[in-house]
């Protein structure tokens, strides 16, 4: 029984990194239509810069919150690149996104190596009606209901937000009412980048990061946006809880290994599914 | 594509083997693989509009059942035949769920197709686990050993020139105009009479039959295969491959194996001379697929082979 309370609970902490992943992803296509192949990138390239800026003798808070920050400009920047000329079409700025994550992979190998880094994170564990967990997951948890919470928020109560919710409706109509869609896109992929950035900084004390590991932390994100139909940041975060948690039910049930198969797995039963419910896929517009 | 210009590439690339240097023979065998990979990926992107992440996956799958069969007593030639039917099957059963997919999500799916591939070849015992398959005998054709690199040259030379073939037979066909229009909307031929679904799936397997076919002739050439040979990122870089050569058209696929394999390659000399540090070949090659990429896409949206026919078009 405490073994089941400790997984799950776990399981929530990893289940949150996911789904700040794939809120960055959802922010992004929401505003731009783009699936942004780079979202792993944000979260190597904070979580390395943490742990650099935390052996320089940096408090912790300081350097996570700087970490972010620059995955906030990285995002940006990304945004710039891939959306930045007037009439790139999502499928074109989705390649160009993919030759970011590689480039990423050249400045993380150029600068920190291929070396896995970490850094400690919370330290202690703590006993829950009979289990014990690492304090660290449980931080994991207190930080992403918050964020999710200001996310949404954000999106409803904000002006800022409503032009990203215009944008993401509509976007030629949000043209019309005089919103800026290509400074929004920019939003989008910096508030994006501070997503990723966060996910990586509150998820590498508890699994080590190395330049590659945005392939398991973008699976595991979209498969979490999926759900949510790459719209929806709630679901998300819905999603997100509960990959996590059924794959440490896995692993701490003997499935050793198969953890991220059986993420692919699930996303790919409900990409299906949600393809053949909504019948023939409306094309793209043009 | 004149003729004249075809039979002098065909009399050039014929010739190469023998006038290259015997340890720049690696690199020759490998582009043309990588060129016949890039081939399939430049037919379903190009004409069919599909995105695939995991096509390396394809050659895996090929390679893997040319060793397998030819470690466990198969004659190599039938394992060679074999490699390209078993990546179609494959392509077949993987893709009759997941083609109801589009764009990103297809993108997505496949990608994931290659991670669970990886994540079983490196567990399967019967498949050498994470050690990898050793042992893999070298290509014989009717009693000859092919041992040398000039001989894997024009079986290499060989099998890209059957898939440009069959490329240009696809393209030109009724089917190839029905994906065309496909392509450009699939509603429009869906009620023109084009059977997309069908089609489609159809272009899926040809293209993972040959990856299938350039990673059976790898397993000979290399007799050795592991997970790691297939990794996510190659999958990436015949996705950059066909994209810099030219969507959509039948030298595209060899231009951009030739630009990028050429310039990795000088690159790796630069990076692995003395002075450099460790990191520099890897660091080297990440930034030219992903500058590559980058510019293309951005700047020359069609790929070279299209540009560059546009150029000599103003020109003359």
């Amino acid at each position: 029984m405490s073994d089941l309370l400790g997984y799950l609970l776990t399981g929530l902490g990893i289940g949150a990194g996911f789904a700040l992943v794939g809120s960055g992803m959802v922010v992004i296509h929401r505003v731009t239509r783009v699936v942004n192949l780079a979202q792993g990138a944000f979260a190597v390239l904070a979580a390395m810069l943490t742990a650099t800026l935390l052996a320089t003798g940096l408090p912790h808070g300081l350097a996570e919150a700087a970490g972010v920050l620059v995955a906030a400009g990285a995002g940006v920047l990304a945004g710039v690149v891939a959306i930045g000329r007037p009439g790139t079409e999502p499928g074109a700025a989705l390649i160009i996104t993919l030759g970011l994550g590689v480039l990423a992979y050249a400045v993380e190998v150029t600068v920190w190596g291929d070396q896995p880094r970490s850094y400690a994170g919370l330290p202690g564990a703590v006993t829950l009606g009979g289990a014990r967990i690492q304090a660290h997951h449980l931080l994991v948890i207190t930080v992403t209901l918050p964020v999710f919470a200001a996310l949404t928020a954000f999106f409803r109560g904000t002006d800022p937000g409503k032009a990203l919710t215009a944008c993401a409706e509509n976007p030629y109509a949000a043209r019309v009412v005089g919103i800026d869609v290509r400074r929004m896109g920019l939003l989008a992929f910096g508030l994006g980048g501070a997503l990723g950035g966060l996910a990586g900084v509150l998820l590498t004390p508890v699994q080590q990061v190395t330049f590659d590991s945005d392939v398991t932390l973008i699976v595991n994100g979209f498969a979490a946006a999926v759900l949510g139909g790459l719209t929806r940041p709630g679901v998300t975060l819905a999603g997100g809880l509960l990959l996590g948690v059924a794959q440490t039910l896995i692993a701490g049930y003997g499935g050793g290994a198969h953890q991220l198969e059986i993420a692919l797995l699930v996303m790919l039963a409900v990409m299906v599914t949600q393809a053949v419910r909504a019948g023939s896929v409306p094309e793209a517009a043009r | 594509m004149r003729a004249r210009t075809v039979l002098a590439a065909a009399a050039v690339t014929l010739a190469l083997p023998l006038l290259l240097p015997e340890r720049h023979l690696p690199v020759y065998v490998l582009l043309l693989l990588a060129a016949t990979v890039t081939a399939g990926v430049s037919l379903l992107m190009g004409y069919a509009g599909q995105v695939s992440l995991g096509q390396a996956a394809f050659y895996a799958i090929g390679a893997y059942a040319a060793g397998l069969s030819a470690v466990h007593g198969v004659p190599t030639l039938a394992g060679l035949l074999i490699a390209p039917v078993v990546a179609a099957l494959a392509a077949v059963v993987v893709g009759a769920p997941l083609l109801r997919l589009r764009g990103h999500h297809l993108a997505f799916a496949t990608l994931a197709v290659h991670l669970i591939l990886l994540s079983l070849l490196g567990q399967g015992t019967w498949a050498g686990g994470a050690i990898g398959l050793q042992g893999i005998p070298p290509l014989s054709l009717a009693g000859v050993v092919l041992r040398d690199d000039v001989g894997y040259a024009y079986v290499a030379w060989g099998v890209l020139a059957v898939v440009l073939l069959v490329s240009r037979n696809v393209v030109d066909s009724r089917a190839g105009r029905g994906l065309r229009a496909a392509a450009g909307s699939e509603i429009a031929a869906a009620a023109g009479g084009v059977p997309v679904g069908a089609y489609r799936l159809v272009v899926f397997a040809l293209s993972a039959a040959f990856a299938g076919l350039a990673g059976g002739v790898y397993a000979f050439y290399l007799g050795y295969l592991a997970p790691g040979s297939f990794p996510l990122l190659l999958s990436v870089e015949v996705v950059v491959m066909a994209v810099v050569g030219g969507l959509g058209t039948i030298t595209g696929p060899v231009a951009g194996a030739a630009v990028i394999t050429l310039l990795v390659q000088a690159l790796n000399q630069l990076g692995t001379r003395p002075g450099m540090p460790s990191y520099a070949p890897a660091a080297l090659s990440y930034a030219v697929y992903a500058l590559l990429l980058i510019a293309v896409v951005r700047y020359l949206p069609r790929g070279i082979v299209p540009a560059v026919a546009v150029l000599r078009r103003r020109t003359s």
